[in-house]
């Protein structure tokens, strides 16, 4: 990858639930020797709770001019950031008249269409690439994974960068880093329910469930992810759903930049590996 | 020069094989380093054309040119410079059948990878490969376990996304592979995911035999994922909701069939068909245009016309299609191509055979086992065969080496003239298949062709048995066919001259472009309508769903028609009292012009269909607001449209519809919507069959606006006190209508002459349509041939025929026709019956049997006979004399009371001693 | 009770189609990828987006607009990305509930959903700070879901108590993580809140 700056739109789970996510995005990418500029002043994308197409996208018109101004692609670690900023880049792309439009609201909303947005993911594995991060491991982790990926990494097809049913560039990094991938296939996309918490968690608590559960049937150590929305569901509220099931559960659930980061021998703590919510002491005995 | 026919699946042998029996020079070009195509893949399909490939390649008039590549183009039609892989050839005319590719790139969601998961082109490996020998059941692949439970999925790769189009095909071959599973592993439940079951014809049938008779389970549903769990796999469908276990009303609004779980020891998935990735290329090299989904352009007048002159398409390159339509259009493409092109080739079995004597000479037996590359060499042990039949009296030579068909023949040939065999039993193929291909062998090398006897070591031998209990079981056919061969005499074989005109009877479309090609061919054609003027069932059309005038259409046939002066014309007239056999017929006309009597050696019969008057149903004939769709249609012409709300009720009428039905549905409520958009039209229907690229049309209907409800099976919608109620399936409740207008889709009859016909062309009937020559359960490669030879089938007279297929197969009834009417001569039959005159007792028991009233009672003068020491001088006596017409059952030679009749090639003698060792 | 098309609308799959997200409607042909995909359905039989199409299709504008189930769509895109005709389910979806909203605002349903409440109280605080902000989200929610300021508050804290306390305890609220003491507990705000203000009376929902 040539570029060494990119522009970082953390989400806002990034300041509280999602700390660890952004300590450790932030952490792998200092390893890797890429700048990662927080875009100054970004806003909020709207995520799923702006149902308005075009509220969506005038909202990230103006995250991605900020970046535009910058002359830098736009990276973030959150699933749901990067479905609005991609479609919204999108929309914006293909229609003259909503770029006019949006730019008679405020000039700081023009938008050109001359960068990208981007997922951590996809910036990980095909931007910088396997090759060189294999280059760059120092640790191997010897872990039992279930690749989580959720709903916006290869869905909807229009800002898809992994297969829809069976995506993955999380289980090559696993492989990269000698970790070894459960058989999860099924359940690697399905939903955790997030969307629904606040409004039907009855819902939401048997979405995430199952693939807790299905997690644990498969042998995995961990669920790996890479959504604060999903990281959400399945580790901060991991707790309620055993309660709510009377299940035991227990099943750590970290970050794929916490899991990349320990195989490039970052320390666990700068990684956020003690903010998990489930204890994630028995990960760290397992990396060498 | 001569033709080039470009790819080697089943219909570019078809065409191949037309051309060169008519006496053309065919380079068979194909990219692949073998014949046989996708066809070849298929296990029943494989056995049925695995003939033609061996005729192919001894086809002295086709240069086959495998591993080879078009790379340029240049002239144009009647002198065309075709470059294949570095070598120029010229050639007047060109054949595309370039076929088609499976879809490849499967959602992962259907669990592609799973060993079990397949498609239905593997399906047909797994089906061939577990035969008795092998497996002899039906095995999950991941552990050896019988498969219970399967399930077929279809549309998979289309009517979707990524192929907007239906593949046409798959709902035929899925029906085919699931009567397949039930009948040699009928244990099996077998479970079918579909959207709309389009099928036609006879797989409609096949379709409501696989529900009733069978047990099969038709799901509607469009599986979307397979998920492998606990070992099985898990599909998940909506069902449809219990009925009578709550009562209708009942039922809160928005309940409605649940999903539910199913787990399979198999999925077959149905996989689209997608144009030949080589397809664009090719088109871009041959300068002929593609359609918007990759496909040949061709018209729906025109199915088989590129834009270029002298290049012709046929088969999947065109569209996605049935075995039997690609087989059907690369006959007729063959006929047009051929029409550019100046015969230069002998035609094979013309020239005048001379046998050797073999009364005189001792008998040798040339006992020739074939291995039919490792099939039978690795169920039998053929050493040991061949050590035990050497030991059988009369067998001169036995020959155990050969592996392929073509080693087979040219054994043979060289044991006839080398050894001086003078009788031979061919061990190994089928002789349903090959018979002839042994007997040609035979007259080759100078033997009369019915001192041949045949074993089947594969399909009866090989295939059914295990392997100590195989090498037992050819040791004894062999040896039966040994005692048989020893009583073989020599079939007397005469040649008759064949008339070169045809007969074409129904002067539809179909009908008209038999004729016209015929003539165009050179023939002189008979053609005959009962109505008083051309037409046939176009008539009824104002437009063609390709907006073409239907009028238009027929004037331009019937002008053409007019101006041909090869074609006599007979309008008001019917064919009576057909006799003879093919190459020589003889029939009265009967019509204006009185009890004429016309000769012909070929005839097609292109009777169409005619549309069910629909009286009664649903009010039609009493409530003026209920019309048939050709009705509407009528009045969708007239410009105006008052109504505003119509009901389209598209499978009310019990009976088959003819396959324009969906496409008229559809085109016919776009039309309405289009002279009033805010119309209401609602489509209550049980399948919507706009097959192939005519999906479109159904989509365009839906984004119209247009309104489907598929109502339940059994349960069909009723009209009364203008409420059209329909018990919804989703809804789980009645829908109510106010209809100003009621279309019906009435069923399509066979044409009423058909029983007739059929009677006096020899010509089965199903369901008062003519049936096609058949040859394998699984799959039709003669659509147009029938059990006669010499009498061809076409268009509606078949099936209830699209335009454009009713044109295609008219096509290729004319090129089969015309395949012998090239021919100068052809030979009498061999196996006939025969009467011992003097035995004879003229009894007539006999003339009563025969099926084909091929046998009378004639006064014969008798000059002496001689009872032991008396001689009587008498007159004249009643005999039983053979004529034209018998197929050689043998019904009369096993029934005859005084033992007077025997049929050739099968004397009492003969099989008695392949019995005596039995 | 049969369902009388002349009672329906026959313009409500018009309507639908006007509204972004809504435009795919009619190219349905009800071949049940949608609700067989559906992880909601799993667990809540009864939800069938396919039958939500047909019934809009039909003209049931009333009976659509009014359904509870159109308020459990996951948004999880899997009918989206599966289905054959591009119908776009999942902002079809959308479209829907923008017109039920705009009916309940007129007085003429009721949505039996907190999730408009809950919706409308994440826009107000994207809208006033630019970013979300929590605990000034639940604040208005809760007690607009339960009638009022006292049920709210114990609504809230029956579901937050236990998991602000492993926020706390981690550090990602309050003073144990850095960041201030009281961390996630004021909002943050972006400096360009005009720009926002502007989004919102041009695009924001019509009601407010």
């Amino acid at each position: 990858m040539s570029e060494k700056k990119i522009a970082y739109h953390p989400g806002c789970p990034s300041a509280t639930t999602a700390m660890e996510q952004d300590m450790s995005t932030r952490a792998v990418f200092e390893k890797l020797g890429i700048e990662l500029e927080e875009l100054e002043d970004w806003n909020c994308c709207g995520a799923l709770e702006a149902e308005d197409p075009k509220l969506v996208i005038a909202l990230n018109a103006r995250n991605l001019a900020l970046a535009e101004r910058k002359g830098q692609d736009i990276v973030t670690p959150c699933s749901i950031c990067y479905y609005n900023l991609a479609r919204a880049d999108q929309a914006l792309r293909e229609d003259e008249k909503l770029r006019a439009e949006l730019k008679e609201i405020d000039s700081s909303l023009e938008y050109n269409g001359t960068v990208k947005a981007k997922h951590v993911l996809d910036v990980l594995v095909n931007d910088i690439g396997l090759a060189e991060l294999s280059g760059k491991l120092v640790k191997k982790v010897n872990l039992k994974v279930a690749p989580y990926y959720g709903c916006y990494l290869g869905r909807p097809p229009e800002t898809a960068f992994d297969d829809p049913d069976d995506p993955v560039l999380m289980d090559q990094l696993i492989e990269l880093i000698g970790a070894e991938n459960v058989p999860f296939s099924y359940m690697k996309t399905k939903c955790c329910g997030g969307p629904l918490m606040m409004t039907r968690a009855d819902i939401a608590f048997e979405m995430a469930r199952k693939i807790l559960e299905s997690a644990k049937k498969a042998g995995a150590d961990c669920i790996v992810l890479a959504c604060p929305l999903c990281g959400m569901m399945l580790d901060a509220k991991q707790p309620d759903i055993e309660a709510a099931f009377k299940v035991k559960i227990e099943m750590p659930v970290i970050y794929i930049t916490q899991l990349l980061g320990l195989a490039l021998g970052i320390e666990p703590k700068k990684l956020g590996l003690n903010k998990n919510i489930i204890d994630t002491k028995k990960i760290l005995e397992k990396v060498m | 020069m001569g033709i080039a026919v470009i790819g080697g699946g089943v219909a570019g042998i078809t065409a191949a094989l037309d051309l060169a029996d008519s006496g053309y020079k065919v380079y068979l070009i194909e990219k692949n380093a073998k014949l046989g195509g996708k066809v070849a893949e298929l296990a029943e399909c494989e056995t049925g054309i695995a003939p033609r490939i061996v005729k192919i390649e001894n086809h002295p008039n086709i240069e086959l040119m495998l591993s080879s590549e078009v790379e340029g183009l240049s002239g144009s039609a009647g002198d065309f410079k075709l470059k294949v892989s570095g070598k120029e050839i010229d050639v007047e005319s060109v054949v595309l059948a370039p076929g088609y590719d499976v879809f490849d790139s499967i959602a992962k969601s259907y669990a592609i990878g799973h060993p079990n998961v397949v498609t239905a082109l593997e399906f047909e490996g797994m089906l061939r490969a577990c035969t008795p020998s092998e497996t002899g059941q039906l095995v999950r692949p991941s552990d050896g376990k019988p498969v219970k439970r399967i399930g077929f999925i279809k549309c998979v790769g289309s009517r979707g996304k990524e192929n907007e189009i239906c593949s046409t095909a798959c709902c035929g071959f899925t029906a085919k592979e699931a009567w397949e599973v039930k009948e040699r592993f009928p244990g099996t439940e077998v479970y079918i995911f579909y959207m709309d079951i389009r099928v036609f014809g006879r797989d409609e049938e096949l379709v409501a035999k696989l529900k009733d008779k069978y047990g099969v389970k038709y799901i509607r549903s469009r599986v979307p994922e397979v998920i492998p769990e606990n070992g099985t796999l898990t599909v998940k469908f909506e069902n449809k909701p219990l009925q009578g276990l709550r009562g209708r009303g009942q039922s809160p609004r928005l309940e409605n069939g649940t999903v539910e779980r199913l787990d399979l020891d198999m999925v077959v998935l149905a996989v689209g068909l997608l144009p030949s990735k080589t397809l664009g290329k090719l088109a871009e090299i041959m300068g002929v245009k593609t359609d918007t989904y990759g496909y040949l352009e061709t018209s729906l007048t025109n199915p088989l016309e590129t834009n270029v002159p002298g290049i012709l398409a046929c088969g999947t390159a065109t569209a996605p299609m049935k075995v039997r339509e690609s087989v059907a259009q690369a006959s007729g493409a063959a006929l047009k191509a051929a029409l550019f092109s100046e015969r230069t080739e002998l035609i094979p079995g013309q020239e005048e055979r001379k046998f050797i004597e073999v009364a005189d000479k001792p008998l040798k037996i040339g006992v020739f086992i074939c291995g039919c590359e490792g099939e039978v060499a690795g169920a039998v042990d053929l050493p040991a065969v061949v050590e035990h039949v050497k030991h059988l009296t009369g067998v001169a030579s036995v020959n155990g080496e050969t592996t392929t068909m073509k080693e087979a023949l040219e054994a043979i040939e060289s044991g006839i003239v080398d050894q001086g065999l003078t009788r031979i039993v061919v061990a190994g193929y089928s002789p349903r298949l090959y018979e002839d291909l042994f007997r040609d062998a035979c007259a080759k090398a100078g033997l009369n062709p019915y001192l041949l006897d045949m074993v089947n070591l594969r399909e009866q031998v090989a295939w059914v048995h295990g392997k100590e209990e195989a090498t037992n079981a050819a040791i004894s056919q062999i040896t039966m066919a040994v005692e048989r061969a020893r009583y073989l005499e020599p079939v007397p074989i005469e040649r008759y001259p064949v008339i070169p005109k045809a007969l074409v009877v129904g002067g539809g479309v179909a009908g008209m472009n038999a004729a016209l090609e015929i003539a165009q061919a050179g023939y002189e054609v008979y053609l005959v309508e009962k109505e008083a003027e051309l037409g046939g069932g176009l008539r009824e059309n104002t437009e063609l769903p390709s907006g073409e005038s239907a009028s238009d259409v027929l004037k331009e046939f019937v002008e053409k028609i007019s101006s041909n002066e090869k074609i006599r014309v007979y309008t008001g007239a019917t064919v009576e009292d057909v006799r003879g056999r093919a190459g020589s017929f003889r029939a009265r006309m009967k019509g204006e012009d009185g009890g004429e009597e016309i000769d012909f050696g070929a005839a097609i019969l292109a009777t169409g269909a005619r549309e069910f008057v629909p009286e009664g149903w649903y009010g039609y004939g009493q409530e003026k607001k209920v019309v048939t769709q050709s009705e509407f249609e009528k009045m969708l012409a007239g410009g105006h449209m008052d109504a505003t709300t119509i009901v389209m009720i598209q499978d009310g009428i019990p009976g088959q519809r003819s396959k324009y039905s969906g496409i008229q549905v559809v085109s016919n409520a776009l039309k309405a919507k289009a002279l009033k958009p805010d119309l209401n039209v609602f489509v209550l229907y049980q399948e919507i069959k706009t097959y192939g690229k005519w999906e479109v049309l159904y989509k365009e209907a839906r984004e119209k606006g247009v309104i489907f409800l598929r109502y339940d099976e059994g349960r069909p919608p009723a009209f009364q006190e203008g409420i059209v109620s329909v018990y919804d399936v989703i809804f789980t409740d009645e829908i109510q209508i106010k209809p100003d207008v009621v279309v019906l889709s009435p069923a399509m009859l066979p044409a009423e002459e058909n029983e007739q016909l059929s009677t006096m062309f020899m010509i089965p009937l199903k369901n008062g349509f003519f049936l096609e020559e058949q040859e394998r359960p699984k799959l039709v490669l003669t659509p147009v041939d029938t059990v006669n030879e010499g009498v061809f089938i076409c268009g509606s007279a078949v099936y209830p025929a699209m335009v454009d297929e009713a044109i295609a197969m008219s096509s290729a009834a004319a090129s089969r026709a015309c395949v012998l009417l090239a021919k100068n001569f052809l030979e009498t039959p061999g196996i006939v019956s025969v009467v011992d005159d003097a035995i004879c007792s003229g009894c007539g028991v006999c003339v009563d049997l025969c099926p084909v009233e091929a046998i009378e009672l004639v006064e014969e003068p008798v000059s002496a006979v001689t009872f032991g020491v008396m001689t009587v001088l008498s007159g004249k006596k009643t005999v039983a004399r053979v004529i034209e017409g018998c197929i050689g059952c043998g019904s009369c030679a096993s029934y005859c009371p005084s033992g007077a009749i025997s049929l050739q090639n099968f004397k009492d003698q003969q099989v008695f001693a392949q019995l005596d060792y039995a | 009770m049969p369902i009388k098309t002349w009672e329906l609308d026959p313009n409500f799959k018009y309507e639908i189609m006007n509204e972004p997200g809504g435009e795919h409607l009619t190219a349905c042909y009800q071949c049940s990828t949608c609700t067989l995909g559906c992880p909601v359905t799993e667990i809540i039989p009864s939800y069938n987006p396919r039958k939500i199409i047909q019934m809009s299709l039909l003209g049931m504008r009333k009976e659509v607009l009014s359904n509870a189930d159109l308020w459990i769509c996951a948004l999880c895109q899997t009918c989206t990305a599966r289905c054959p005709q591009d119908v776009m389910i999942c902002e079809l979806m959308g479209a829907i509930r923008r017109i039920a909203e705009e009916e309940e605002a007129a007085g003429n349903i009721k949505i039996e959903s907190a999730r408009p409440l809950f919706e409308k109280a994440f826009l107000h605080t994207l809208q006033k700070y630019g970013r979300l902000y929590d605990m000034g989200l639940a604040l208005e929610y809760y007690p607009n879901r339960e009638g009022s300021k006292i049920k709210g508050m114990k609504a809230m804290m029956k579901d937050y108590k236990d998991f602000g306390m492993r926020m706390f305890k981690k550090g990602k609220m309050g003073p144990l993580g850095g960041g201030g003491v009281f961390k996630g507990m004021l909002p943050e705000k972006i400096k360009e809140r005009e720009v926002l203000k502007k989004i919102f009376e041009q695009l924001g929902e019509k009601e407010k």
